[in-house]
């Protein structure tokens, strides 16, 4: 039904999940305008890419999370968000105290971030900086000057730990 | 592995290898559906709605094929639109053609008629001149049936011996009609002049006005009561109280 990209489809997608989408959306985007305009490019892709869902890899509200997050991601990272001097990408040289560089959570008590206030910093930072802010594990173990593989593993713990408390 | 794959941080390369685990183990694909179910859970509760007017905004935007529907139809519209206006353009054209060819018509239709009418005048005018002419030809003919006329032959003299004239003379109502049978014509200031001639003086019996258009040169002169010859003397224009001019005919009765 979906492929049919009907009304109806669009009735079913937006009903169900724009919520869902929102949430997440406003979990990175902390500014409702810019969240706005996020949501509505998010239903756009969706729209549009609907014909590249694969059921077999995943669920369709898991697809959608990731076309989200992933535009939420890309809107705090544009230029005209970073002009705005609302967020700071890590620099390169070293910084302790990443705490510093992450957007204060505007929402922390709902959602993931409700869950994550349970976790070590250390882990927490760590999914902070890959779910919420999109850095990569290269770009993390550059800026805490710490080993990729070290990266990697911490933020697997920190992935268990979290996927423990939710299950 | 299973974690980061469903939350979308893992690497492109972990990702395919996971995804080709799940296909080949599907106790993995479980357990990656199991945790997909926690998160979407997590994700519904703490949904946040989006502005009312969203939705329609939205949908608006999304709808592609509605718009590809509604620009074809758009263009379609704007087609038949054109075409209709063509057409309008053709039937206004061709009116015009035919109006500007209608009042053509009527302008040659209307000189035609003019040339008509005034050739028909010109037809009328002509017919009422031979009616005059007839009538006047009748008049004449009617006088010279009278049994009381005396006629009197003019002969031509020595200085013009081709002439001739004729005079009809009504004794009882002593109306005189002339005839020129054969009289040169005048010069412009020069007119002929008709005498009655008794016991040797001459009577003026009148200028002779020469109608060229008579169908019959028969003219009424003054009426003359006692009468023993007539004569006509080319006089000047207006005639003379006394024949001083050629004489042209003499007559005895």
């Amino acid at each position: 039904m979906l492929h049919e990209r009907s009304e109806e489809a669009f009735n079913y997608l937006y009903d169900n999940y724009s919520g869902a989408l929102y949430g997440v959306i406003n979990q990175i985007v902390p500014e409702r305008e810019t969240a706005n305009d996020v949501l509505q490019e998010v239903f756009i892709n969706i729209w549009k890419k609907i014909d590249s869902y694969d059921s077999s890899k995943g669920r369709l509200f898991t697809w959608m999370h990731n076309i989200a997050r992933n535009a939420a991601i890309d809107k705090i990272r544009s230029k005209y968000y970073q002009d705005n001097l609302k967020n700071q990408p890590i620099p390169d040289n070293v910084h302790n105290n990443l705490s510093s560089y992450i957007v204060k959570p505007v929402m922390d008590d709902i959602g993931l971030r409700k869950i994550l206030t349970r976790l070590k910093e250390e882990y927490r930072t760590l999914i902070e900086l890959s779910y919420f802010q999109g850095f990569t594990h290269e770009e993390i173990a550059k800026a805490m000057n710490i080993p990729l593989g070290t990266v990697k593993t911490r933020i697997r713990t920190a992935l268990i730990q979290l996927r423990n408390m939710i299950q | 592995m299973i974690e980061s794959c469903v939350l979308g941080v893992a690497t492109d390369q972990d990702r395919a290898e996971f995804e080709r685990m799940c296909v080949l183990h599907p106790e993995v694909a479980a357990a990656r559906e199991v945790f997909e179910l926690s998160l979407e859970k997590i994700a519904m509760q703490d949904s946040v709605d989006p502005p009312v007017e969203f939705k329609e905004k939205i949908s608006t935007v999304l709808r592609p094929g509605q718009t590809e529907v509604n620009r074809i139809s758009e263009s379609f519209k704007r087609e038949s639109k054109m075409r209709r206006l063509n057409w309008l353009k053709f039937a206004v054209a061709a009116c015009l053609i035919l109006l500007a060819g209608s009042l053509y018509w009527n302008i040659s239709l209307y000189n035609k008629k003019n040339q008509l009418e005034s050739s028909n005048q010109k037809l009328q005018n002509d017919i009422n001149n031979y009616a005059a002419k007839m009538a006047e030809m009748e008049n004449d003919a009617k006088a010279l049936q009278n049994p009381n006329i005396k006629m009197a032959a003019l002969q031509g003299t020595q200085h013009s011996p081709q002439s001739f004239a004729t005079v009809y003379w009504d004794t009882t109502s002593t109306d005189v009609y002339l005839m020129i049978n054969n009289l040169p014509r005048p010069a412009s200031d020069k007119q002929y002049q008709l005498w009655a001639l008794l016991d040797g003086k001459p009577i003026d019996l009148g200028v002779i006005e020469l109608k060229q258009e008579k169908m019959i040169p028969m003219y009424r002169m003054k009426n003359a009561a006692h009468v023993q010859a007539f004569a006509i003397t080319l006089e000047k224009k207006g005639g003379s109280d006394s024949p001083l001019g050629d004489m042209y005919v003499l007559g005895k009765l």
